[in-house]
């Protein structure tokens, strides 16, 4: 009931802005059929191959994320119809896993497995088909999850030899070109300097630091207990994991300036500004506001619109800086509209080209770190961006959220979420 | 235009204006400080006499008042749509305070409209997204119908009484049928989306619509004639109407012509197809939608073609946003009072704008 209010809904009403019937106001307006998330977390994020996760299946860590979801938001798991899980690594798309992981996890043969595949956008993927199913009125309640074993499955089977007619296509031949080397030539064509990509990381490592000293990921993490084999003395024990190992402190963009450049000798892409190889897994809770209201499940936020988008296989990175417009023309809002944009750092370079060209603040984009800080396994960021957002838009009071990431191949994708 | 009567209202700048149902010299206009953005609303209640427009009667309120409604039921009461949530019910024969106060909204009242034909209820329609039903004899409300956004207008079937529709910023009419069981619908009977396409023929003929931008509906009121015809007006200027038994038929007329938006707009109680609007333009306009002319070029009966109707007169005295006009329902038929944000009441008479 504020003059300001009042003064903005008369300002639209004679400009004829879509201050009512789009934009912002719009977005934040409830309505019984919006999608809403009413729980969405994450396992810690371990290093590949050296973490905690190093002996844990990819379906152990589903199995483990999937159950946190039950016992936190109390729903009754035979409510939920249809769990999809996106998974990039995992031999025949992990779908006997990840059915079996569901029955671990509590829930009834009645609820629906499936999993998907969209390379570094799986997660979001999976989520926002489960919303546009329950849009659709196909299912009332979804889990739209995402998990990857880097330790256990990652490696060169993930991809199958290309036959002689793709590699006779210059184009098609090009998607197979290994994601290091591309980037590096990207960023050497767009002009993003070795010295801008190490202080974009080390800020990364910076903020994860110190959001995990403050306890900022406490909320969205869910503790797991894990066997793991110590490499040193070769016993195996049970140990809770429920903090990212790769975050490290006192990271600088002088310390990363000292390391070797991976994929060329005068290249500026390494491993301290490049995202980490990781384990995690992280899934989210979908349901209609009218669901929820009834089954009495609290409401963390709802998911607006989602966009895809398909850029040249050799700028893959360039994704989130076309998918982004395009899910603002969805949605009608503006880039100053939006509090946080989580933008996945597959690489330093990627992202801060495409935040730069989009004209993104740095202070809005990644403000508790990303990927370069504590890790990219692949299938889980897109469900793990969802968390990690979510939470921290309703720490600091804020609404209006937008994850994005560029896929490998040649996509992008962004969706626009509201914290509630 | 000779005859014109005027009324000033000093630091209120007026929302809306309504003919009492029960006297022909009888009028109130619901008036806000600063423009209705911060400040006291203030209630004047009109009389015609051989001196003038005079005050018979003016009440305070704490916070602006958008809109008011006279009682079908008793001659001195009306309601009016507060700032603050609240509605009040003020008697001309109480002085200074609201005899009743309905306090369930959680933001701005945009307005209220009494039941014509069962007279013993009235609806409110709210920013909060939600439209209530109340009594005058009860201060907790009937009915909640949720909307989902800012609601600014609301309106009863002159003909049926458990009919109402509601216009909101989502550039939806909807429908609701109090005889419908409450389902998980909450009464919604239809739901007409004003700026949509209409893909398939409407009525008999090969015409469709286009469409338009989506943008906020102001204001909406029900033919007093031709019982299922509704006009709408809004952010974008033009006025439609609708048949509401073809609720995503298309348009039936679109009139354009105003520069900004439609404020307020109402159907004639004297003809079926005239109808006045007041835009933030400054000016007033009285249409016809076209229903009574011959349609050029179409088949018997007119049918399969969207109307432009006509524009019949301007009233440009206005030097402000025109923001209420209503008409008189006695007399000769054709005179209106509108209201605009120059802090001035005009009556005056529809027919000498038709003849000029």
């Amino acid at each position: 009931m504020g003059a300001l209010d009042r003064l903005s809904a008369l300002g639209n009403q004679i400009s004829g802005s879509p201050g009512g019937a789009g934009g912002r106001a719009k977005i934040l307006e409830k309505h019984a059929d919006d999608i809403v998330v009413t729980a969405a977390l994450r396992t810690a994020i371990c290093r590949g191959g050296k973490g905690q996760f190093k002996d844990t299946a990819a379906a152990d860590l589903m199995a483990g994320a999937l159950k946190g979801i039950i016992d936190r938001s109390g729903i009754n798991p035979a409510l939920v119809e249809d769990i999809c899980v996106g998974t990039v690594l995992a031999p025949g798309g992990g779908a006997t896993e990840m059915r079996a992981a569901s029955l671990v996890a509590g829930f009834p043969d009645t609820a629906a497995v499936r999993t998907l595949n969209r390379q570094c956008s799986s997660g979001l993927q999976a989520c926002v088909d489960v919303a546009n199913q329950i849009r659709a009125g196909m299912i009332e309640v979804g889990i739209g999850a995402g998990v990857e074993s880097m330790s256990t499955q990652y490696g060169p089977q993930a991809v199958t030899e290309f036959s002689e007619l793709l590699e006779s296509h210059p184009e098609a031949a090009n998607c197979k070109v290994p994601m290091g080397k591309l980037s590096e030539d990207m960023a050497k064509a767009r002009g993003v300097t070795r010295a801008s990509q190490d202080a974009f990381a080390a800020s990364s490592f910076a903020k994860a630091s110190k959001a995990q000293a403050a306890g900022l990921f406490k909320d969205e993490i869910l503790p797991l207990k894990v066997k793991w084999e110590d490499p040193k003395s070769g016993e195996t024990k049970e140990i809770v994991v429920d903090r990212d190992d790769g975050v490290r402190e006192g990271v600088t963009a002088e310390s990363l300036g000292k390391i070797r450049a991976a994929f060329a000798k005068d290249g500026s892409i390494h491993a301290g500004n490049a995202s980490q190889v990781s384990d995690g897994a992280a899934a989210v809770l979908l349901m209609k506001r009218s669901t929820a209201e009834r089954l009495g499940q609290t409401i963390l936020g709802k998911f607006v619109a989602a966009s895809i988008v398909g850029v040249a296989p050799l700028l893959m990175g360039v994704g989130p800086w076309k998918a982004i417009p395009k899910v603002f023309e969805l949605t009608g809002l503006t880039k100053e509209d939006v509090d946080i944009f989580e933008i996945n750092e597959a690489f330093a370079s990627q992202c801060l080209w495409c935040a730069n060209e989009l004209g993104i603040p740095q202070e809005k984009i990644n403000p508790k770190g990303g990927a370069i800080a504590f890790g990219h396994p692949l299938g889980c960021t897109g469900a793990r961006q969802v968390s990690t957002l979510l939470y921290e838009l309703k720490r600091r009071g804020e609404k209006i959220g937008v994850t994005s990431m560029c896929v490998g191949t040649g996509m992008g994708m962004a969706a626009v979420w509201v914290a509630e | 235009m000779a005859s014109m009567l005027e009324f000033r209202t000093p630091g209120f700048n007026p929302y809306a204006v309504k003919y009492s149902p029960y006297y022909d010299s009888r009028l109130a206009v619901a008036a806000s400080a600063n423009y209705g953005l911060v400040g006291n609303g203030r209630l004047f209640c009109l009389g015609l006499s051989a001196q003038g427009v005079v005050v018979e009667k003016a009440f305070d309120t704490n916070d602006a008042l958008y809109d008011l409604a006279w009682s079908e039921i008793n001659e001195n009461q009306l309601v009016v749509a507060t700032g603050d949530g609240s509605i009040k019910l003020f008697d001309l024969a109480v002085p200074d305070f609201p005899v009743m106060n309905f306090h369930e909204h959680n933001r701005e009242v945009f307005s209220v409209a009494w039941n014509p034909v069962s007279k013993d209820n009235f609806l409110s329609s709210s920013w909060d997204g939600t439209v209530k039903l109340w009594s005058p004899t009860r201060t907790a409300s009937l009915l909640t119908l949720p909307i989902g956004c800012c609601t600014y207008s609301v309106a009863f079937s002159p003909s049926n009484p458990s009919l109402l529709s509601a216009a909101s910023s989502d550039s939806h009419i909807r429908l609701f049928d109090l005889r419908i069981p409450p389902s998980a619908n909450y009464h919604l009977a239809a739901t007409i989306p004003v700026h949509a396409p209409a893909p398939h023929p409407t009525r008999l003929g090969q015409a469709t619509y286009a469409g338009a931008v989506p943008a906020e509906i102001l204001t909406h009121d029900w033919n007093k004639y031709a019982d299922t015809v509704v006009a709408a007006g809004g952010v974008d200027g033009a006025i439609r109407t609708f048949d509401v038994r073809s609720p995503v038929g298309g348009p039936l007329a679109v009139l354009a012509g105003h520069e900004y938006a439609v404020r307020r707009l109402a159907w004639s109680p004297h003809a079926r197809d005239i109808l006045v609007s007041a835009s933030y333009d400054m000016t007033v306009r009285v249409w016809t939608d076209g229903s009574t002319m011959p349609v050029p070029g179409a088949g018997p009966g007119g049918q399969g073609t969207i109307s432009t109707g006509a524009q019949l007169g301007l009233m440009n005295r206005h030097t402000e946003f025109a923001t209420g006009v209503d008409w008189c329902l006695f007399g000769a038929g054709g005179w209106v009072a509108s209201v605009g944000w120059d802090e001035r009441v005009l009556l005056w008479d529809a027919h000498t704008l038709l003849r000029g």
